[in-house]
């Protein structure tokens, strides 16, 4: 049984109705943009009633299936106006399958703009709306010890929650989902789908899996046998087995500053000088010193287990341990060597319910403007405070890195769709620009990590400063990126599937032993691409053009150093990464 | 000719004066040295490593030249 459950925010009603025969093969990401796309206006505001908040975990969800645990949020995107899908760990999306919910649709508006709702769906498949406006203002902490006040002492349940950015309807606003241990601390964090949620009325979610047993298989053996053969190779492969879970994703700082592509002081050089201070290997030796937890899994089942707790000087918990993008956003981006500043940084916005990625790029654009200094974290952290306030910098600085560089004369903003540049200039690494350029989402690393051939040897090798090969290399990533976000596996499954064969067998083994339909390679792929399919025409529709997918201009004008170079991949090799969509959307039947 | 050889994650741990620590090390050898012998002369294990010299990467028959920065890494990748 999956079902799409629809809340109405407008009249309160909750509905439960099976999800339509076609979208058998859908989960997560496949599912959300599906849904926008059919059901959203491409024009509509994207904080009005016709925009809808769409949650799916993978069509993995709910299962022992390794690393399987993510959830995709979708909704048209008040940043960058077109379809996004951002994807969260945490353990919401297991909560959800195995209350047989595929997909959760918040639509509509309520009347009444200061209340705050809070949805609660018990194991028992009983769902309620209740309204909580003392909660207004609060920050996901505090939400989420609010929340727990509402749960009985022996419950089970994952929270979804909103901070006050989201309820400000920034359009830098994330999604907070829980970890295992109930902190509210990983974000569906791009695009500011806290702004939708926000337009909705909907303070937090709470979904319950008290007693629920994992989703049944159509052939429990063979599903077995697919686990153990998927989680040997994530255990073996050297960064899925050994990198990742000795030193995080902040692992990369070293080896992306060694190549020349780690962005400094708002993208203004490829190297910085302070990276050993905050690399992950520095971070390590902290972490431990000081009693933090430098390895658990976001969600239950996670084999990997690149999470981590940062503590403070005290040796109390801070916030998560902070990911490579988050410590260069609020790290290198804006010149500040110091990882205590950097956690207390990452607090702040994950409080706010911000994306760091946007906020540290936001932070460094304002830092380029001259008015606060680069490498000042205190007075970084000055700004970012006047947020909860909603001052007229907050709000600015709210609204993320194009908004602010303009409202400052700012030269060079690194956005592409009106999204911040991610944590890897496209100059010395020309492979991850044409995923930022091209991108369904904006500028998005994950959306196609082109990193791995450029830069890590993995999966392949080419020339990170020269433009052959990249747009096919982009290509392939993207489309297998969005079937592995519709099966709701973690992408840093990706590195050994790249690599390992039997890594990608074990994938449609576990498909069809779970769903009972024929998977084989191609029929993997071609979810990837019916996904970018629907997101490609709902952003024509919304006005997009090949124009759209460019890099801003000085990437191609402004050499960067060490390297100097500049970004040279043509504009018809940045058109031809989307060649396979007219015929997809024939097959699918739409336009 | 002098070179800076840098060593990172696990791999520091095989810096040849024991002390640990990612900072470079000014490695003394003789002209036409390769990556390959220095890699034997630190006694890396044999396992996949990736490696730059000068922020370039480099196949490990690369000969070195003075003031070269050799930097090799375990194979490592995040997001
Ligand atoms: S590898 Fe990291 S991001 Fe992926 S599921 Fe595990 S903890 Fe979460």
């Amino acid at each position: 049984m999956r079902d799409i459950v629809r809340v109405n925010m407008a009249t309160g009603a909750i509905t439960r109705e099976p999800l339509p025969d076609g979208w058998a093969r859908y989960g997560g990401r496949a599912l959300t943009s599906a849904l926008v796309f059919k059901e959203v206006p491409a024009d509509s505001d994207p904080l009005g009633p016709d925009n809808k908040l769409v949650f799916a975990p993978g069509l993995l969800g709910g299962t022992s299936a390794p690393n399987g645990g993510r959830l995709s949020v979708g909704a048209k995107s008040p940043l960058t106006g077109g379809l996004k899908e951002a994807n969260v760990g945490g353990q919401a999306a297991h909560a959800l399958a195995k209350q047989g919910i595929a997909a959760l649709v918040i639509e509509g508006k309520p009347a009444d703009a200061a209340a705050r709702y809070l949805l609660v769906l018990e194991a028992d498949g009983a769902m309620k709306l209740e309204r909580m406006d003392a909660w207004a203002g609060l920050g996901n902490y505090a939400t989420a010890d609010a929340i727990k006040e509402t749960r009985p002492a022996d419950d089970r349940y994952a929270t979804i929650t909103n901070g006050p950015a989201g309820e400000m309807l920034l359009k830098a606003a994330a999604i907070a989902v829980s970890d295992p241990k109930m902190y509210p601390n990983r974000f569906a964090g791009r695009g500011g789908l806290g702004a939708v949620m926000g337009s909705k009325g909907l303070k937090a979610i709470v979904v319950s899996d008290k007693g629920l047993p994992y989703v049944e298989h159509a052939d429990k053996d063979a599903f077995n046998a697919a686990v153990k053969k998927f989680a040997n190779a994530l255990t073996t492969h050297a960064v899925s087995g050994q990198a990742l879970p000795t030193y995080g994703t902040n692992v990369l700082a070293n080896i992306i500053n060694e190549a020349g592509g780690y962005p400094t002081r708002n993208f203004s050089a490829g190297q910085f000088e302070g990276v050993e201070n905050i690399s992950g290997e520095t971070m390590r030796e902290m972490t431990l010193e000081r009693g933090g937890n430098v390895k658990h899994g976001c969600h239950t089942g996670c084999v990997i287990q690149c999470s981590r707790y940062w503590y403070d000087k005290d040796g109390h918990y801070k916030t998560k341990g902070m990911e490579y993008e988050n410590v260069w956003s609020l790290g290198a981006d804006c010149g500040i060597d110091d990882l205590d500043a950097i956690g207390d940084l990452d607090r702040e916005v994950s409080d706010l319910g911000l994306d760091a990625i946007e906020m540290g790029a936001t932070l460094a654009v304002y830092m380029d403007s001259g008015k606060i200094a680069f490498g000042d974290g205190a007075a970084a952290l000055a700004a970012i405070k006047e947020i909860w306030t909603g001052t007229e910098l907050g709000k600015t600085l709210g609204q993320g890195a194009e908004v602010t560089g303009k409202a400052f004369g700012v030269k060079n903003i690194p956005v592409v769709k009106h999204q911040a540049l991610p944590a890897y200039d496209p100059r010395p690494i020309q492979g991850i620009g044409v995923t930022y350029a091209t991108s369904t989402q904006g500028a998005d690393h994950t959306a196609g990590y082109s990193i791995t051939a450029n830069v890590l040897a993995v999966g392949g090798s080419v020339d990170p400063l020269k433009p052959e090969g990249q747009a096919a290399l982009s290509q392939g990533l993207q489309i297998a990126t969005g079937m592995l976000d519709a099966f709701g596996l973690c992408i840093f499954v990706a590195f050994p599937v790249l690599d390992m064969p039997e890594a990608f067998e074990a994938i449609f083994e576990l498909a069809e032993a779970h769903t009972g339909l024929k998977w084989d390679a191609d029929a993997l792929m071609q979810v990837g691409k019916e996904t970018l399919t629907y997101e490609r025409l709902f952003n024509e529709h919304a006005g997009f053009t090949n124009a759209d997918d460019r890099l801003p201009k000085y990437f191609y004008e402004e050499k960067l150093p060490p390297h100097n170079v500049v970004f040279t991949v043509t504009d018809e090799e940045l058109d031809s990464v989307h060649d396979f969509v007219p015929a997809v959307a024939a097959s699918l039947g739409i336009k | 000719m002098k070179v800076d050889v840098v060593l990172f994650a696990h791999l520091a741990t095989f810096q040849p004066d024991g002390k640990g620590g990612r900072h470079s090390r000014a490695f003394d050898l003789a002209e036409g040295t390769i990556i390959a012998e220095v890699v034997e002369m630190i006694g890396l294990p044999d396992e996949p490593r990736v490696v730059f010299v000068n922020s370039r990467h480099a196949p490990e028959d690369q000969e070195l030249f003075e003031g070269d920065r050799l930097a090799i890494f375990p194979p490592v990748a995040g997001g």
